[in-house]
């Protein structure tokens, strides 16, 4: 079995697996990105490489992934270990004017860099052509400038190994879950080293259900609209879930079942909702709008969190129970819709996860209900 | 070297099968040359340009062999002689002419001359160019020695101002390529007063009085080949075994006897005028023996000929055995060589012979393998090529959505290879590449998704692809056509063409520019520095999404070879070793393994790349593929 490029085709590119994430971008040049798809420019005939360790779509032990980050297995099968959980907003109408829903991560991240927690950050702004690409950021103009979402995943990971970085500079990211499982893959990966992984200090991880993608969705909207520039893209809340597209001075609302088909594949095998390997992970609050669901699964996320709520730049509020129970509900429900893809796939085993009979049965079988 | 326009008649010279037909035009005192080049043809006109102000000729390259032949042609109608030079697919182009100017005669002498390359060395096909005389009731002549070589353009053009008929010379790469003694014959002064004859118009029409008259002339011809002197038999008056040969099969097939040593056993029929063939003198010859070989280069078209001859008087003639490419005695595809020869003769006669100890080969190869690098056929160092490739490759990837080239005739043709990345995937004649795309172009509507990409030459642009061109833009065929202007026509030897800004025999020229002409056909174009990778990858991309009618990318570079004459290297290369990361993750050899210019060689000590001082070109490129800027350039 080839653990590089060639399995890396084999297993993932080929078979329409690719996340997008990026982590296998920048290292070699063999690989690029264009588009929001992974390309392979060459051959390249190594045994081992670092594009198949990192790749959060190929042989994931999620038991040894957990271990490397929380010192346990995979245990919380729910939505992955939980310190601290609740509902928060930004108090800066700067950050709350320019988000998705309450700002927490752009005020988070914000804060850390001010603090000198880190000292830049990767997050991924979009192109005028809503095209996501990861970006290296040192100040809060930029980290404005990526606020909001195109519900398309890009290779947010590839600024991260292309640089550069100097010095004892440490850095943040935020990304997606499929994003958040390549970091510690790579934190993991016993090859040799060209990843600064070991500067990141900060990981904030984003709720994710599926992501578009690019080149088809973007054609689609593109008629949908008349051409005209999007200028942001939002889904509104359940039941309703309606793509709402800013074109011009135009609304325009598409129902969500119309972009179903652009999800990418790799989406509808992976069982992270909630980012689970994050330190802190952050999405929206069913019916309150503005705010957003808060998870703290870190030592490092619990600090942050903690100076951050002194200092006045985010407020918080307990996250009532029907909202914890659909969290949670929603969170298996990936999971065991992932599980059946799998399956459907030629089965769990072949997949790219190693997951206990056990683990899959107890995923399987969970109440969604939360623990007291 | 000896110069062509020496007037010593009697004096022995050295000189190559080309340029002993050139001589032998000079000798019959041609005026007006002609020819698009072409392996292994091109030193004919290539020579005579040289020696055109002081012969007073007029010598050009002209865009395509068609035009080339009605160039010829002209000074033919005028009363002048006029020499036309081409390659085997030369004459597919020029072929529609020829088959009228056959009907219309001619006037002073015109002779054709056709180089076939045996085995397609440096053709996209193999072809012989035989079949045409036959076609277009056309007398043909073959050389066998150097000496022939200038004797027969001689009688060529003669033959043509008695018949008033183009007369065809058919060369071979081992006749047009190799090199012999020749005894020079006095070189004529002055020459007719041109003049086109108006109550003598040349029109093909009527046809069928006109291939009537056609055919009277032919058997004049054959008449007259009766008794030619290019023909001759040598060995006993009863051989076991007659060859019956022409062109260079005569040197393999008289080499092949001597070394057999069946002189007294084996007799040699050598036929230097193949068509018409002398019937008369054929017959006489058909009566020495019962068994026949034929030895020619390409296709059986002696064979089949001398069977007809022999068919038509089988009764008289008896039984005869025949052997050759029909009964598969000689291999029916690929070149010839003595050893084909001798083995032929061996398998008909049941005699063994050792042409060489066994192991010779390989032993050769090992006493040599020291000193001769392993290189695959692909493009020089520094070749604009091989850079305008790379970005093609990426472009294409990244894009996604199954992009392919169409190929064209040129140095680039080597794309369909390793040090093209296999980009090119498809190969046929002169500006097919754009006219495909024209195809391919329209099949939008059908479903196609693929981006379609045409490469061409720039003289190949001028020779055919630029009546494709207009038909694009007429028609509004959606393709990408890739000019690669490396201002030369490069792999036949740098022959300037209407782009370059000087002519045949050099002097300055108006420049036909390669974007005025695109523009005037009403098609976008751009240029880019194929040195530039990254920003042609980017503009092959951009280019690539606008899916409304065709676009011309111009990848403007001089050929690397056409440069390191004029000028010394862009950069100074090298490699910073402790940067490289030779097999490592990250990069795993990219410059040697995938690139592959052969200025970039492997140090297997190091395991690091490093540049080879005495092939880099200084084009720089590699620097800008090391994903680790090991490769570091330096304004030279």
């Amino acid at each position: 079995m080839n653990r590089g490029l060639k399995g890396l085709e084999e297993k993932v590119i080929s078979q329409n697996l690719c996340a997008a994430c990026g982590a296998c971008l920048s290292l070699c040049p063999y690989l690029r990105s264009w588009k929001g798809r992974i390309v392979k420019l060459d051959n390249c005939n190594l045994e081992e490489g670092r594009c198949f360790a990192y790749c959060p779509r190929t042989e994931v032990d999620l038991d040894g992934v957990y271990q490397k980050i929380f010192g346990k297995g995979y245990e919380e099968i729910e939505m992955g270990p939980v310190r601290k959980m609740m509902m928060a907003r930004a108090k800066d109408p700067q950050f709350t004017k320019k988000a998705q829903t309450g700002g927490v991560v752009s005020a988070l991240f914000d804060f850390a860099l001010k603090e000198g927690m880190i000292q830049s950050g990767i997050l991924t702004p979009r192109d005028g052509e809503l095209l996501p690409q990861g970006k290296i950021i040192k100040n809060r103009k930029e980290i404005l400038s990526c606020a909001g979402s195109s519900y398309v995943s890009g290779p947010t990971l590839e600024a991260l190994n292309r640089g550069p970085w100097k010095g004892k500079e440490r850095i943040g990211i935020v990304g997606l879950p499929c994003q958040v499982l390549a970091l510690v893959r790579m934190k993991a990966s016993k090859l040799e080293k060209k990843t600064p992984f070991d500067r990141i200090d900060l990981v904030i991880g984003l709720f994710c259900t599926w992501a578009l993608d690019y080149r088809p969705f973007t054609a689609f909207l593109k008629e949908r609209v008349n051409n005209v520039l999007i200028k942001k893209l939002n889904i509104t809340p359940p039941p309703e879930r309606i793509l709402e597209a800013t074109a011009g001075n135009k609304l325009v609302r598409i129902p969500v079942d119309d972009i179903r088909p652009f999800i990418r594949p790799s989406c509808r095998i992976c069982l992270d909702m909630t980012a689970e390997l994050s330190d802190i992970s952050v999405g929206t609050v069913e019916g309150k709008e503005g705010w957003n669901t808060v998870i703290v699964r870190t030592a490092m996320g619990e600090n942050l969190l903690r100076r951050a709520k002194k200092a006045g730049i985010i407020e918080t509020k307990s996250l009532p129970k029907d909202n914890l129970n659909h969290l949670i509900e929603a969170s298996l429900l990936k999971k065991r819709r992932a599980l059946d893809a799998l399956k459907e796939r030629g089965g769990i085993e072949k997949g790219y996860l190693t997951l206990s009979a056990d683990l899959v049965k107890r995923i399987v079988s969970a109440s969604g209900e939360a623990k007291p | 070297m000896s110069s062509i326009a020496e007037n010593a008649p009697g004096k022995t010279v050295l000189l190559m099968g080309n340029e002993a037909i050139a001589r032998g035009a000079l000798e019959a005192g041609v005026k007006v040359c002609a020819a698009y080049p072409g392996n292994p043809s091109s030193e004919i006109i290539g020579t005579l340009a040289k020696v055109a102000g002081e012969m007073g000729l007029h010598v050009e390259w002209s865009v395509n062999e068609k035009v080339a032949l009605e160039v010829a042609a002209a000074a033919s109608f005028a009363g002048l002689r006029g020499l036309c030079a081409m390659k085997q697919n030369g004459l597919n182009v020029a072929s529609d002419f020829l088959l009228n100017l056959n009907l219309t005669g001619t006037g002073g002498g015109l002779v054709l001359v056709v180089a076939d390359d045996p085995s397609g060395v440096s053709s996209s096909n193999e072809e012989d160019s035989r079949i045409f005389a036959k076609l277009g009731d056309l007398p043909l002549l073959e050389p066998a020695t150097f000496q022939e070589a200038k004797e027969m353009t001689k009688t060529a053009f003669e033959m043509s101002e008695q018949l008033g008929l183009p007369v065809l010379i058919r060369s071979v790469t081992r006749v047009s390529h190799a090199r012999g003694n020749i005894s020079l014959d006095e070189l004529p002064k002055g020459g007719p007063q041109p003049r086109f004859d108006p109550s003598r118009p040349r029109i093909s029409l009527p046809a069928v009085a006109n291939h009537k008259i056609l055919h009277e002339k032919l058997s004049r011809a054959k008449q007259r080949f009766e008794d030619s002197p290019f023909n001759f038999y040598r060995g006993p008056e009863n051989p076991e075994l007659m060859i019956i040969t022409s062109g260079s099969g005569w040197m393999y097939s008289l080499e092949s006897v001597i070394n057999l040593n069946l002189q007294d056993r084996v007799g040699i029929l050598k036929m230097g005028t193949t068509w018409p063939l002398p019937e008369n003198f054929l017959l006489k010859h058909f009566k020495k023996t019962d068994r026949i070989l034929f030895i020619e280069e390409v296709d059986p078209f002696l064979e089949n000929n001398v069977k007809e001859t022999y068919a038509q008087n089988c009764i008289a003639l008896g039984l005869k055995s025949c052997f050759g490419k029909a009964s598969k005695d000689v291999p029916e595809t690929g070149e010839l060589n003595p050893e084909i020869v001798t083995h032929s003769i061996q398998k008909l006669l049941s005699i063994s012979y050792e042409p060489r100890p066994a192991g010779y080969a390989q032993r050769v190869h090992e006493a040599v393998s020291e000193f001769v690098p392993v290189r695959a056929l692909g493009f020089c160092a520094g070749c604009p090529h091989r850079a305008t490739y790379w970005a093609v490759k990426v472009a294409l990837a990244l894009d996604g959505r199954g992009g392919f080239v169409l190929g064209d005739i040129g140095c680039y043709s080597l794309g369909l290879g390793p040090s093209g990345f296999g980009q090119m995937k498809t190969l046929h004649a002169m500006g097919s590449g754009a006219g495909l795309a024209c195809g391919f172009g329209q099949l939008g509507r059908f479903g196609l998704e693929q981006p379609v990409v045409a490469v061409c030459g720039d003289s190949t642009f001028y020779h055919a692809a630029m009546p494709a061109l207009v038909n694009a833009y007429y028609n509004g065929a959606n393709f990408l056509l890739l000019l690669l202007d490396n201002s030369a026509t490069a792999m036949t030897g740098f022959q300037p063409h209407p782009g370059t800004g000087s002519t045949a025999t050099g002097e300055t020229a108006p420049v036909v520019g390669l974007k005025a002409v695109c523009e005037v056909f009403g098609a976008r174009a751009e240029v880019v520095d194929p040195f530039d990778v990254s920003a042609t990858v980017e503009t092959i991309l951009r280019l690539l999404q606008d899916e409304k009618g065709v676009k011309v990318l111009i990848l403007k570079r001089e050929c690397a070879l056409v440069s390191a004459k004029k000028q010394k290297s862009l950069y100074k290369v090298e490699v910073d070793q402790g940067r490289c990361l030779g097999e490592n993750c990250g990069c795993n050899r990219l410059c040697t393994r995938v690139f592959k210019c052969p200025g970039l060689m492997w140090d297997a000590t190091a395991e690091k790349a490093r540049i080879d001082e005495a092939i880099c070109t200084g084009c720089g490129v590699c620097a800008e593929i090391c994903p680790a800027s090991a490769i570091q350039k330096e304004v030279a």
